[in-house]
């Protein structure tokens, strides 16, 4: 496989190895890799200017005659490279600037400062070749047609991005089967439940199979069961054709479910980028293991760094220190005073990770 | 090339089909508009009686040439209605324009296409009246084939200047964001300016330079002055000439317009 290399000025803060973090089972097509990155961003800075009034009517007459604005930095400077076949989670706090960047990687905002190039080209200036070879989902916003049934607007969608119709008719049996859309074909839009609107606005996005898919919050306010079948179809879709993904969503288990790298945003400024197995060992420091009792005891004799989290009569949950402990020493030492009839141990979770890092746990470790 | 545009015409000829499908949604909108337009037609009729009742003429035109130029102004009203403004103003409210904005298509191109159908839907729509003028006001429809060939290839031009016209005043809401003054605004000054409610011949002479030195007239006046044998047949090759010059004039401004504007749109959160 051609090793790429990003230049020296897409280079992300944080050293990251993109080959490290490529799934295993990446298919042929994966293999074709080009040389040429996916997306190429390079100190992109977006500024806007909000008007200024002053409250009351007073304010609002004032700031007809001498208009004052302000002017809000929602990007600022961030440079990252995505290779072809990646996909990416990009998370950050509310405000934090991820949807901005979004929108100008589509080509629909014009960046203030900064360039971007996705698969080689500038998506503002060259829109309608950057729109051909992308796609989006704007969890909050619909991109077809409120009044048409699902399969008119699916078959506008082809028309316009002219797949031909034999290709059209098997993606659309295939996302049918996968989405489960065969119900909701006939329905117009604006009579789907949220989770139906979702897997109809996915299919929309994928139909004419773009190379690079920015997910903008697709999960959001859905169920479980929806949750996991558009993870599943992403991760279809990703590995049969090697789509490039950006996903950003306040939903951790999307990232944990279907990224392998992820960039962390705060105030327009990148503040960690790399593979997420990375963050996990670096700030994951604490682990759960939650055993199946038969009686629980009376006072626990367990080694430095662990903590008990929860004890009831038939569960036990411990919280450890990996630095201090393993996993197999807290467990030898329960097992020692307790019968334990089953135990598991749960992976670091992400978001208190996150949270660790939004607390400032990045330049805890650079002071360190 | 004959391959390309048969390409475009298939992509653009999609876009044109969904807006009789979207009319056609909401039934309820045919039959209020009807109501509405046959009202309308009622009191512009009653009005001139009265006006002509202390008069033979006005403007050089008789009652009956005035009568016939309003009820085909009430026909035809459909070559006055311009949504873009609000459109705009919807999509980029709704942030609508993003997706809008990454269609692999021409964004005007897209737009015009589907004013057109729906130029082709509300004129369906409006038989009805059509039947009322002619059974209930003596509408008497003209019959040489030649003024109404004037009139096609007239009304398709105005309509088309008044395009590229309200695209420029909508091209205004990337940098108000506020739409329902704007909008209101235009659609009076469009009624009034276009022709819909008085023939042009009856405005005073200053009035009448200022509307003919403005786009409005251009897709109601001008071709229903040929229908309603104001304008004689034989000027019609000067004032397409004419309605040609507001067609590439305001198409290439409302390009540049555009151009600079959408750098001014903001989609705000998620």
């Amino acid at each position: 496989m051609a090793s790429v290399t990003p230049p020296a000025q897409f280079a992300p803060p944080v050293a990251y190895n993109a080959e490290s973090v490529r799934p295993a089972e990446a298919p042929a097509r994966w293999e074709l890799v080009s040389l040429m990155p996916a997306i190429e961003v390079h100190d992109l800075r977006k500024v806007f200017r909000i008007p200024r009034k002053d409250p009351g009517v007073a304010g609002a007459v004032k700031a007809l005659f001498r208009p004052r604005f302000d002017e809000k930095v929602a990007v600022d400077g961030l440079s990252f490279t995505v290779q072809p076949g990646e996909m990416v989670g990009y998370i950050g706090v509310n405000g934090a600037g991820k949807s901005t960047t979004i929108k100008m990687l589509t080509g629909v905002l014009v960046p203030s400062g900064g360039s971007v190039r996705v698969l080689g080209r500038d998506p503002h200036q060259e829109r309608v070749a950057n729109a051909r070879e992308v796609g989006v989902v704007f969890g909050q916003r619909s991109q077809m047609w409120w009044d048409l049934a699902l399969t008119e607007s699916l078959s506008l969608i082809a028309k316009i991005y002219e797949i031909p119709p034999a290709r059209y008719r098997a993606l659309l049996d295939q996302f049918a089967e996968t989405l489960e859309l065969n119900e909701l074909l006939s329905v117009p839009i604006r009579n789907m439940s949220l989770g139906q609107k979702m897997r109809a606005e996915l299919a929309a996005t994928l139909i004419h199979e773009p190379r690079v898919v920015y997910l903008d919050e697709p999960t959001i306010g859905l169920d479980l069961i929806v949750k996991e079948r558009i993870r599943d179809f992403i991760k279809e879709q990703n590995r049969t054709k090697g789509t490039t993904v950006i996903l950003t969503t306040h939903d951790l288990g999307d990232i944990e479910e279907l990224c392998q790298r992820v960039i962390i945003i705060d105030a327009g400024r990148i503040i960690f980028d790399g593979p997420l197995s990375t963050i996990k060992a670096r700030f994951g420091k604490y682990r759960e293991i939650t055993f199946e009792v038969a009686a629980g005891a009376a006072r626990l004799d367990l080694p430095a760094g662990v903590d008990v989290v929860r004890a009831e009569p038939r569960q036990l949950a411990l919280r450890f220190d990996r630095t201090q402990a393993t996993a197999s020493q807290v467990a030898a030492a329960v097992m020692s005073q307790v019968e334990v009839r089953d135990f598991s141990l749960a992976e670091p979770d992400l978001s208190a990770i996150v949270k660790q890092i939004y607390n400032g746990a990045l330049q805890e470790e650079a002071a360190a | 090339m004959i391959t390309y545009l048969r390409r475009q015409a298939s992509i653009y000829g999609a876009i044109a089909a969904i807006v009789p499908k979207r009319f056609l949604a909401f039934e309820i909108w045919f039959w209020v508009s009807l109501i509405l337009g046959a009202i309308e037609m009622m009191i512009l009729v009653f009005f001139w009686r009265a006006v002509y009742g202390q008069t033979a003429t006005l403007g050089g035109l008789s009652l009956d040439q005035t009568l016939t130029y309003i009820l085909l102004a009430q026909v035809f009203s459909a070559l006055a209605d311009q949504d873009l403004i609000w459109e705009f103003g919807f999509s980029l409210r709704e942030g609508l324009i993003a997706h809008m904005l990454l269609r692999p298509v021409g964004y005007q191109t897209s737009y015009y296409v589907q004013a057109l159908a729906g130029l082709g839907v509300r004129l369906i729509m409006q038989l009805p009246m059509a039947l009322l003028a002619t059974a209930a006001f003596g509408l008497r429809w003209p019959t040489d084939p030649a003024a109404w060939g004037a009139f096609l290839v007239s009304a398709l031009l105005g309509y088309t200047a008044l395009f590229f016209f309200h695209w420029i005043l909508a091209s205004l809401t990337f940098y108000t964001t506020e739409v329902w003054g704007l909008g209101v605004l235009v659609y009076g000054l469009t009624r009034f300016f276009s022709g819909g409610l008085m023939p042009l011949a009856i405005m005073p002479v200053w009035l009448r330079t200022l509307v003919l030195a403005i786009p409005f007239a251009q897709s109601l006046a001008i071709p229903l002055n040929f229908l309603s044998g104001i304008t004689p047949v034989a000027e019609a090759p000067a004032t397409w000439l004419g309605q040609l010059a507001w067609v590439i004039g305001l198409g290439v401004v409302s390009q540049l317009f555009f151009r600079v504007a959408v750098r001014k749109v903001t989609v705000q959160g998620g």
